[in-house]
């Protein structure tokens, strides 16, 4: 078998694993961007020349599907409202946000039967932990911003703070 | 700026260099091939080359899955290097539930005929009653392990046609990212769990005793 170059196998396996937290003192791999947050440290990926996969769009390309992405959007939303509350500051590494208020925030921002939207909501805060954007802990009840969110770009915030003025204030929390 | 890409990427012009990255990052997270038509760095061959030695550095390959279109995937070496790792494997109801859905979307219709090129897509989907009965799962453990595999792109749910056509899994759009090697793999582990027993499938053990002997 052809010996693979370990740091090539290190980045295929980022991708594999997707954002999985290690203890901060474990080196990230080389040519992998270093997320930390206390005890904890993420490996994401690095883009070449600042791009995000939303270049797909300029050349009309379809991105993979994702199942209901638009309440996925929107519960993305109600959990950064209740986590990011110093709009001025970046969104990461915010604050945790009480479980229920996120999903209460959620609930009045959509129609329909509030306790499905509530169940159908925690699907979804589980995909967006899963894949890096959100933190969850179900067992303590919490959420906070996800690594992901450390490496939006400064000039794409504008219009995502200008979103979340729009909505409502978190239901428990302190909006600052 | 990545540090990663910058020695490939130097030798090239402002816009070479956006052509570049835009080609990279549309093989790497499109849903589908691309078409190279769109893709200047996918059209010229000597730039193609830096799209792929681009992706090279992080164990993927490129892919023409048509005479113009193109996507990645895992570099065969490093797919059987992370194949080893079980942190980068699927569960096993995971692996059982696809399985099936490749069972019946793919190899139970290129048996008939109805499929006749290698490709691993497949327009006839595994009704979910089928995988219930044949999976073993709970049907709570059969829905999570579908939950996963549909979050990955590895198989697509299809809706019931108002026209009685039956709804439904199919292999999900990753089945784009197979090398050939890969995809013959798949067709020659599928023909081991189908027909154990048959010609074809002592034909693959002694060809694979062969390939292991000559490493050795």
């Amino acid at each position: 078998m052809t010996q693979v170059d370990p740091q090539v196998l290190a980045r295929a396996r980022a991708r594999i694993t997707g954002p999985v937290a290690f203890p901060a003192a474990e080196p990230v791999p080389a040519g992998l961007t270093r997320v930390a947050a206390g005890e904890r440290v993420w490996a994401l990926p690095a883009w070449p020349d600042g791009a995000t996969p939303a270049v797909l769009e300029e050349y009309q390309t379809l991105p993979m599907p994702l199942d209901r992405p638009g309440q996925a959007r929107r519960v993305l939303a109600a959990a950064l409202r209740c986590c990011w509350t110093r709009l001025d500051d970046a969104p990461w590494p915010g604050r945790a946000a009480a479980l229920t208020d996120v999903l209460e925030l959620y609930a009045t921002t959509t129609r329909g039967d509030a306790e499905l939207m509530r169940r159908w909501a925690v699907g979804d805060l589980r995909r967006l932990a899963d894949t890096g954007w959100l933190l969850l802990d179900e067992e303590a009840g919490t959420v906070r911003p996800g690594p992901r969110t450390a490496l939006w770009a400064e000039e794409s915030l504008a219009p995502l703070r200008a979103l979340l003025r729009r909505m409502p204030p978190p239901p428990g929390g302190s909006d600052e | 700026m990545s540090e990663l890409f910058e020695p490939l990427l130097r030798p090239y012009d402002e816009k070479r260099r956006a052509e570049l990255v835009a080609a990279y990052m549309a093989v790497e997270h499109a849903a589908g091939p691309v078409p190279e038509v769109r893709f200047p760095a996918l059209r010229e061959p000597a730039l193609r080359r830096t799209v792929a030695r681009m992706l090279e550095l992080s164990g993927r390959t490129l892919i023409r899955t048509s005479p113009a279109h193109w996507i990645s995937g895992y570099d065969d070496a490093v797919r059987e290097a992370l194949a080893g790792d079980p942190a980068c494997v699927l569960p096993i109801a995971d692996r059982a539930v696809l399985v099936l859905v490749l069972i019946h979307s793919v190899a139970i219709p290129r048996a008939e005929g109805l499929l006749t090129d290698d490709s691993w897509l497949s327009p006839y989907p595994a009704p979910l009653e089928e995988l219930r009965r044949r999976s073993q799962l709970t049907i709570s453990e059969l829905e999570a392990a579908l939950r996963r595999l549909r979050a990955a792109g590895l198989v697509g749910q299809v809706k019931a046609g108002a026209d009685e056509a039956s709804g439904g899994y199919v292999p999900g759009p990753q089945f784009h990212r197979l090398t050939e090697a890969a995809r013959r793999r798949l067709q020659e582990e599928l023909i081991l769990a189908a027909g154990p027993d048959s010609p074809l499938a002592a034909a693959i053990r002694a060809r694979r005793r062969g390939a292991r002997k000559e490493r050795v």
